[in-house]
C-alpha cells in the first residue's frame, strides 16, 4: 500500500507562542516532501475529533501529530489501520525550554524529523496467527486452596479447566485443618475451613475435569499451544505411567508450600513431645485432642515457639506471615479443650497484619494464653515426662521457664517451586564435567555443581523451555514475577503462580490471589488468540521477526531473552515461540548481526530516527546529546519534567526505547559517527529490587555499555561519552541535574572529534 | 550532635538526683524464673478491672505517665507484666501496689483500654485478702453475698448488749450509780459505758487483726531485693515516718493526678473529716474516764461547743468528700476508675455513717425518742462495720499504703522521693520526660 503522509501541528498549549509553527510546516513540506501539512488548535476534544476527520477525508494512512505526549492519548483514539507518531512537543520541548529561542526551535525540528523518519519506515502491523488454532482451556497445577479457587473461577468466567492433583485427594494444606483463622468480621472467631464444599463445588463442575495422583509429566509449546503430558504419581497405577496427553491454552500454578525444616537447635525429631504446628494441626484433625505423642496423655499445657524455622537466616530469613496467626489458633485449640489448660507463645516478632489484629487480641484476652518475646534457648525434658522451656529476653525482663506438656514449633513455609535456571545450569555442568574441553570449565562446572545441588530432581512444570524446565526463581525460592507492579506474572508468558507458591499467604489469601491468577491465565488465552502481547506491552501486535538466513547460532537471544521466548535445536538455532513473547525487544538489543526487527520498531527505524537529527558542526558550539529513554518510567519521567516547568538542556535529543535491553549498540556507534557528541541511557532499577518492566533489560543494558565503552576507546574517543544512570518514574527531578552535568563534561572534554565528518 | 549531649548532660543530672537501681525485679540467684500462671488469680483480676486487662502489649505509656514511676524500673508496665502471666505471688510481695494513688492517669492513655490502674486496685483488694487474719473475714467483706451477716452480726451483737445490758452491769458492779450519771449514761436504754465497753472490745479485736497483717506485710516487704535497692536502707525510720507522713498529709503524689482533678480533694476532705471526727471521739472516751477531768467535763456538749463545732465540721467535711467521690464514681467512671463492689463497700459504709449520725443529732436536738435511739443503734451498726472490719475492707489502705510509703522512703525508692515533684508542687517536667524515655523499656 502506498503511504499517504500527513503532518498535523498543535499550535495551542502555548507551542505557537513558543515556536515558529510555519518553520515546522517547512521541515515536513520541504524535507520530508509531505503534501498533507495542517496546523490545529488542539488534538483533544474536538481537535482530536477533526484530524480524525482530515484522516478519514485526506486517506492518511501514516500520522505525525506535533502536540501533547503520546501519553495523553485516549485508548482507541485513532483508526487502526492508521500509523500515528504523536510528537510531545509540549510537555519536552515547550515546557521545560525557554520560548522562541533558536535553540528551543531547532529540538522541536529535530523531533519532527525523528518521527516522521520513523512512520516513514514503519510497516502495517500483521497480528501472529499460529496456523493451529489457539486453545482457550486451562491447566490448573496444584489441587489446594489456591487451585480449586483458580479452577472454580475460571470455570465460571466459562472456560475449560484441567486441575491436576500430584496427592490422591483434594484439598492441600486446609483439608488437614481442624478450623481456619478467622475470614470475615469481626475477624475474632476460628472457622470451618470450606474446603469441603470447595472440592464438592469443583467436582461438581462440568467444565473442571480433574486428575488426582498424577503430576506434569512434561509441558511443551506456547501459550495457546501447550502440549501436556500427565503422568502417574502412584496410588494404584506405576509411577511414570502417562495418565493423559492433551492441549490447554494457560497454565496457573498453584503448587502450595511445605513446612520448613525447624531450627537445628530446638530437639525436634529427638524428643517425642516437641512437634511441629502442621503435625498439631493433623493431631486435632484426626484425634480432635492434643496429646503427648510420648504417653498419649491429655496436653494441659503447651508451649509455641515462632520462628522455629526460620532462625537460619542464611535459608530463610523471610516471614511466612501467617504461622503466628497459626500459632494463636492453636493456642485456642489448647484453650477450648480444657478451661483450666494454658498456651504460651514466644516470639520474636507478633505479626498478625491488618484485621487479623481482632483475632491477635482474641486470643490475648483469653485468661489462659500467654504471650511474650523471648528467645528460646532451652528445650529439656522435666521430671514429670513433659518438657521445661527456658527463655531469654522476654517482656517479662528476666530468664523465665515454663512447664509443659507439649512444644510446638511454628515452622515457616517453603514454596513448592523449582527455580528452572538453576535446574537448566546445573544440566549443563553435568554435561562440561563429562565433555568440557578445558580444566578451568570443568572446575567453574564443579563449583556450580555444589552450589547448586538442592536443585537436583526438583522439577515440577517439566517445561520444554530452553531455559530451563520450570520457571525462573526469585532470592528465596518463590517464582520470579514483577510482585510490586504486577503481581501473578511470572517470566514465562502464560504461566502464572499463585497461593502460597508465590508468596506466604493464607487461606484467605490463597483465595484472592487464585481467582486474580485465573483472569491473569483468561486475559493471556484471550490476548494470545488475537495475536496479542499480554501485559506489560499488553495488546502489542507486532511480534519479532528473525532473518534466519544470516543467523550465525550465537545463542545470545536464547541466553539473554527474559522470558524464555526462544527455544534452539542441537546447532544452536533459535526457534521462537512467539506467543510466549513480551515484545520488549531484547533479543533486537542481543543480537549481534541485527537480523532481529518488529514492523515498528527496529535497528534500522531506531537508527535512522538518531541520524534524521541536524548535527550543526563543532564551530556552532552547539552539542548534541542523545538520550535513549525507556518507555516505561524514563521517558514518562521526560514528561513529568515539563508538566513540573523544570528546565531541560536545548542541547538533548530523545529517543523512546521498549527497554533498555532492547538497545543495540550499533546505535551508538551510529550516534558518534553521526557527530553526537555523548549517549545517555537511562532506563529502570535493575539488582535484586529491580523495577525493569522486563526483568532483565536495564541489567543486560548495563553489562552491554561495557562492551561499547571498549568500542569507543578502538574509535579513540573518551568512553565518559556513553553514561548509564537507573532512574524511577518519580525522580523526574533528577533529570536537570543529569542534563547539565553531562554537558559540562562534554564541555571540558570537547565536541565530537567526528563532528561533520 | 547537640541533641546527643543534651540527653547526655540530662541523664547525668539525674544520676545525681537520683540513685540508680541495680536489681530490679527480686532475686533469682541467676536462675530462670520458673512460672506456672494462676488462672483463678487472673480470672479474679479480670472480674475486678471491669474489663478484661489481657490486652496490654507492654507498650509503657502507663510507665511514662505515672508519676511515681522509677526512671529505672518501669511501675505499673512490670506489675501489667506480671498480671498478664498470672504471677500472683509476686504482685502479693510487691509493695509498688500500694504507692499508687489510683489516679488513673494510665488507664486513661492506655492505648489497649488495658486499665492498668484499675489492676493495681484489684490487686490491692487482693492483698487485703492475702495478708488478713483471719482471711475468710476479708472474704466475706469482699462479697456482696455477705452483707446480710456482716450487717446482721454487728446488729445482733449489739442488741444482745443492750439486752444483757442490766446482768453485764450487776456482774461488774457498775449497776446505778453509772446509770445514773450523764457522764456514763446517754440513756437508760443504750449507756455510754456500754458503748464503749462494747467498741474498746471489738477494737482491741480489729488492732490485733491489723497488727498480724501488717506484720505479714512488713516481713514480706522487708525481704531483700523488693525496694531494688542492695545495700541498706540510708536513713533513720523516723525520718522515713516523718516524710512520708507529711506526703500523706498534703496528699502532694495524689494531687499530681490529671485523669480526675477532684479526687484529690474528695479525698482531703473525707481524710480531714475523718480525723476530726476521731479526735472529738478520743476525747469524749477519754475525757468520760479520766479522773482528772471528771467533773469538769460535760456531756452532752453544747451546740457551739469548740469540740461540738469541730466535730460538725468534720461531719460535713467526710459528707462533702463521700458525696464528691460518690458522685466521680458514678458520673465519669473512666477517668475516677472502675468503682468495684470492694470500693462501693467502703464508700457507702463511710456515706451511711456520716448520715445515720447526722440523723441521730438532729433528732436529738429535735428531741424525738425513741426514733434517736433507733436511728443511734443503726449509725452504731455502721460505725462497727467502718471501724471493726477495717483490715478487710478497702480501709485497710490506712495500714497498708501508710507502710508501703513509709517503707519506700526508708529505702529510698526512686520515684517515691519528692524529686518527680518541683519546688513549686508542679510536676517537674524533666523527670516526668525521663520517665517517659527510660520507664518504657524494661531492663
Amino acid at each position: 500500500m502506498e503511504d499517504k503522509i500527513g503532518v498535523f501541528i498543535c499550535t495551542g498549549y502555548g507551542i505557537a507562542d513558543a515556536l515558529d509553527v510555519d518553520a515546522l510546516c517547512k521541515v515536513a513540506t520541504d524535507e520530508f516532501n509531505v503534501p498533507f501539512c495542517k496546523t490545529v488548535e488542539s488534538c483533544e476534544g474536538p481537535g482530536l475529533k477533526s484530524i480524525n476527520e482530515d484522516i478519514a477525508s485526506e486517506g492518511l494512512n501514516k500520522v505525525v501529530i506535533a502536540g501533547i505526549s503520546p501519553r495523553r492519548y485516549p485508548d482507541h483514539a485513532f483508526p487502526e489501520q492508521v500509523m500515528v507518531e504523536p510528537v510531545g512537543l509540549r510537555e519536552q520541548v515547550v515546557w521545560c525550554l525557554p520560548a522562541a529561542e533558536e535553540d528551543t526551535q531547532m529540538v522541536a525540528e529535530d523531533y519532527l524529523r525523528m518521527y516522521l523518519t520513523r512512520v516513514k519506515k514503519r510497516q502495517p502491523l500483521e497480528p501472529f496467527q499460529p496456523e493451529e488454532t489457539i486453545d482457550k482451556s486451562l491447566l490448573v497445577v496444584g489441587g489446594g486452596i489456591a487451585g480449586l479457587t483458580a479452577a472454580v473461577e475460571a470455570a465460571k468466567a466459562g472456560y475449560e479447566v484441567k486441575l491436576v492433583e500430584k496427592t490422591a485427594v483434594l484439598g492441600g494444606w486446609l483439608a488437614k485443618q481442624h478450623k481456619s483463622i478467622p475470614t470475615r468480621p469481626p475477624y475474632r472467631d476460628l472457622e470451618d475451613t470450606g474446603i469441603d464444599e470447595l472440592i464438592a463445588e469443583v467436582d461438581a463442575n462440568p467444565k473442571i475435569k480433574v486428575y488426582t495422583s498424577a503430576t506434569t509429566g512434561e509441558i511443551l509449546g506456547a501459550p495457546g499451544l501447550f502440549d501436556v503430558t500427565l503422568k502417574s504419581a502412584g496410588n494404584g497405577k506405576p509411577e511414570g505411567e502417562v495418565v493423559d496427553q492433551f492441549r490447554i491454552g494457560a497454565i496457573v500454578q498453584a503448587t502450595g508450600w511445605r513446612p520448613a525444616d525447624p531450627r537445628e537447635d530446638l530437639p525436634y525429631g529427638k524428643l517425642d513431645n516437641v512437634i511441629r504446628n502442621v503435625e498439631l494441626e493433623e493431631m486435632v484433625k484426626s484425634q480432635g485432642r492434643i496429646t503427648r505423642p510420648s504417653d498419649g496423655k491429655e496436653a494441659k499445657s503447651v508451649a509455641f515457639i515462632q520462628c522455629g524455622g526460620c532462625t537460619n537466616k542464611e535459608h530463610h530469613s523471610y516471614c511466612s506471615s501467617i504461622c503466628c496467626l497459626t500459632s494463636l489458633k492453636q493456642a485456642l485449640y489448647v484453650r477450648e479443650q480444657d478451661e483450666n489448660s494454658k498456651a504460651y507463645i514466644f516470639y520474636e516478632f507478633m505479626r498478625t497484619p491488618g484485621k487479623y489484629e481482632n483475632f491477635y487480641r482474641r486470643a490475648q484476652e483469653d485468661d489462659g494464653i500467654f504471650l511474650t518475646r523471648g528467645d528460646v534457648t532451652e528445650v529439656k525434658p522435666n521430671d514429670n515426662g513433659g518438657l521445661s522451656v527456658t527463655a531469654r529476653d522476654t517482656m517479662l525482663g528476666e530468664e523465665i521457664q515454663v512447664n509443659v506438656d507439649l512444644v510446638v514449633l511454628a515452622a515457616g513455609m517453603i514454596p513448592n517451586a523449582a527455580d528452572g535456571e538453576a535446574i537448566r545450569a546445573l544440566e549443563d555442568a553435568k554435561v562440561t564435567m563429562v565433555e568440557g574441553d578445558s580444566e578451568a570449565k570443568k572446575k567453574d562446572a564443579a563449583e556450580t555443581l555444589e552450589r547448586l545441588k538442592q536443585h537436583d530432581g526438583t522439577q515440577i512444570l517439566n517445561l520444554g523451555y530452553r531455559q530451563g524446565p520450570d520457571l525462573p526463581s526469585l532470592e528465596y525460592g518463590f517464582p520470579d514475577s514483577h510482585f510490586i507492579c504486577f503481581p501473578y506474572e511470572s517470566r514465562r508468558t502464560g504461566i502464572y503462580p499463585t497461593g502460597a507458591a508465590r508468596q506466604p499467604t493464607d487461606g484467605m489469601g490463597s483465595r484472592a490471589d487464585a481467582t486474580g491468577a485465573a483472569l491473569k491465565a483468561i486475559q493471556c488465552v484471550e490476548m494470545t488468540a488475537r495475536g496479542e502481547a499480554v501485559h506489560p506491552r499488553a495488546g502489542d501486535k507486532s511480534y519479532p521477526d528473525f532473518f534466519m538466513q544470516r543467523c550465525t547460532k550465537c545463542k545470545r537471544c536464547t541466553e539473554e531473552c527474559p522470558f524464555g521466548v526462544l527455544n534452539e535445536d542441537k546447532e544452536g538455532t533459535p526457534l521462537l515461540r512467539a506467543t510466549r513473547c513480551r515484545r520488549c525487544g531484547v533479543c533486537m538489543g542481543a543480537c549481534p548481526e541485527r537480523i532481529v526487527s518488529f514492523k515498528d520498531y527496529s535497528v534500522d527505524i531506531v537508527g535512522s530516527m538518531i541520524k534524521a537529527v541536524n548535527v550543526p558542526d563543532e564551530f556552532e558550539e552547539k552539542p548534541r546529546i542523545l538520550v535513549i529513554a525507556c518507555e516505561n518510567d524514563a521517558f514518562p519521567a521526560l514528561d513529568l519534567l515539563g508538566q513540573h516547568r523544570l528546565q531541560s538542556s536545548p542541547w538533548i535529543r530523545t529517543v523512546p526505547v521498549r527497554c533498555l535491553g532492547s538497545v543495540n549498540f550499533v546505535w551508538i556507534t551510529e550516534a558518534m559517527s553521526a557527530g553526537y557528541d555523548g549517549v545517555i541511557l537511562i532506563g529502570c532499577k535493575y539488582g535484586d529490587d529491580y523495577q525493569c518492566h522486563f526483568v532483565k533489560g536495564s541489567e543486560l543494558a548495563s553489562v552491554r555499555e561495557k562492551n561499547v565503552r571498549e568500542k569507543l576507546e578502538q574509535m579513540a574517543m573518551d568512553t565518559e561519552r556513553v553514561e548509564l544512570h537507573q532512574l524511577q518514574i518519580d525522580e523526574y527531578h533528577k533529570l536537570p541535574g543529569i542534563f547539565e552535568k553531562f554537558a559540562e563534561l562534554i564541555d571540558e572534554i570537547g565536541m565530537n572529534p567526528f563532528k561533520g565528518m | 550532635m547537640v541533641t546527643a549531649e543534651k540527653t547526655e548532660s540530662e541523664q547525668l543530672q539525674l544520676g545525681e538526683q537520683e540513685s540508680p537501681q541495680t536489681k530490679p525485679v527480686p532475686s533469682t540467684n541467676g536462675r530462670p524464673v520458673v512460672i506456672d500462671p494462676d488462672l483463678d488469680f487472673i480470672r479474679s483480676l479480670s472480674r475486678q478491672s471491669r474489663e478484661s486487662y489481657k490486652k496490654c502489649f507492654q507498650c509503657g505509656t502507663c510507665s511514662a505517665t505515672c508519676p511515681i514511676s522509677p526512671d529505672t524500673n518501669p511501675f505499673p508496665r512490670k506489675e501489667m507484666a506480671w498480671a498478664l502471666w498470672g504471677m500472683r505471688d509476686r504482685l502479693l510481695e510487691d509493695p509498688d501496689v500500694w504507692l499508687c494513688h489510683h489516679c488513673n492517669d494510665c488507664s486513661v492513655r492506655c492505648p489497649r483500654s488495658g486499665r492498668p490502674g484499675d489492676v493495681l486496685a484489684a490487686v490491692r483488694r487482693e492483698c487485703v485478702i492475702h495478708y488478713a487474719a483471719p482471711r475468710f473475714l476479708a472474704r466475706w467483706v469482699s462479697q456482696p453475698r455477705f452483707v446480710p451477716l456482716l450487717l446482721g452480726l454487728p446488729a445482733v451483737l449489739l442488741g444482745l448488749a443492750i439486752v444483757l445490758r442490766d446482768p453485764i452491769a450487776n456482774a461488774l458492779g457498775l449497776a446505778a450509780p453509772l446509770g445514773e450519771s450523764i457522764v456514763y449514761s446517754y440513756s437508760p436504754w443504750l449507756p455510754h459505758w456500754l458503748i464503749n465497753g462494747f467498741f474498746g472490745l471489738f477494737t482491741l479485736f480489729a488492732l490485733a487483726a491489723a497488727i498480724v497483717g501488717l506484720v505479714r506485710f512488713i516481713r514480706v516487704i522487708k525481704a531483700p531485693g523488693v525496694w531494688g535497692a542492695t545495700g541498706p536502707p540510708t536513713r533513720s525510720f523516723m525520718s522515713s515516718a516523718w516524710t512520708a507522713i507529711k506526703q500523706i498529709f498534703t496528699h502532694d503524689k495524689f494531687t499530681s493526678c490529671t485523669a480526675e482533678h477532684s479526687r484529690p480533694l474528695s479525698h482531703l476532705l473525707v481524710f480531714f473529716g475523718f480525723i476530726a471526727l476521731s479526735v472529738v471521739t478520743f476525747w469524749v472516751i477519754t475525757g468520760r474516764v479520766n479522773p482528772l477531768l471528771r467533773d469538769a467535763f460535760v456531756y452532752p456538749f453544747s451546740f457551739l461547743s469548740p469540740w461540738k463545732l469541730l466535730a460538725n465540721i468534720g461531719g460535713a467535711a467526710v459528707f462533702v468528700g463521700c458525696v464528691m467521690m460518690l458522685r466521680q464514681r458514678l458520673r465519669n467512671r473512666d477517668n475516677a476508675g472502675g468503682s468495684t463492689y470492694f470500693d462501693w463497700a467502703f464508700v457507702w459504709t463511710l456515706f451511711a455513717v456520716v448520715v445515720s449520725g447526722f440523723a441521730t443529732e438532729a433528732l436529738h436536738y429535735l428531741r424525738m425518742a425513741p426514733h434517736r435511739h433507733v436511728v443511734y443503734f443503726i449509725h452504731l451498726v455502721f460505725v462497727f462495720t467502718l471501724l471493726i472490719y477495717l483490715p478487710y475492707s478497702k480501709f485497710a489502705h490506712l495500714l497498708y499504703r501508710t507502710t508501703a510509703m513509709i517503707y519506700a522512703q526508708y529505702y529510698g525508692r526512686n520515684g517515691a522521693t519528692s524529686t518527680a515533684v518541683a519546688r513549686d508542687g508542679r510536676v517537674d517536667e524533666e523527670s516526668h520526660d525521663q520517665a517517659s524515655t527510660s520507664g518504657g523499656a524494661l531492663p
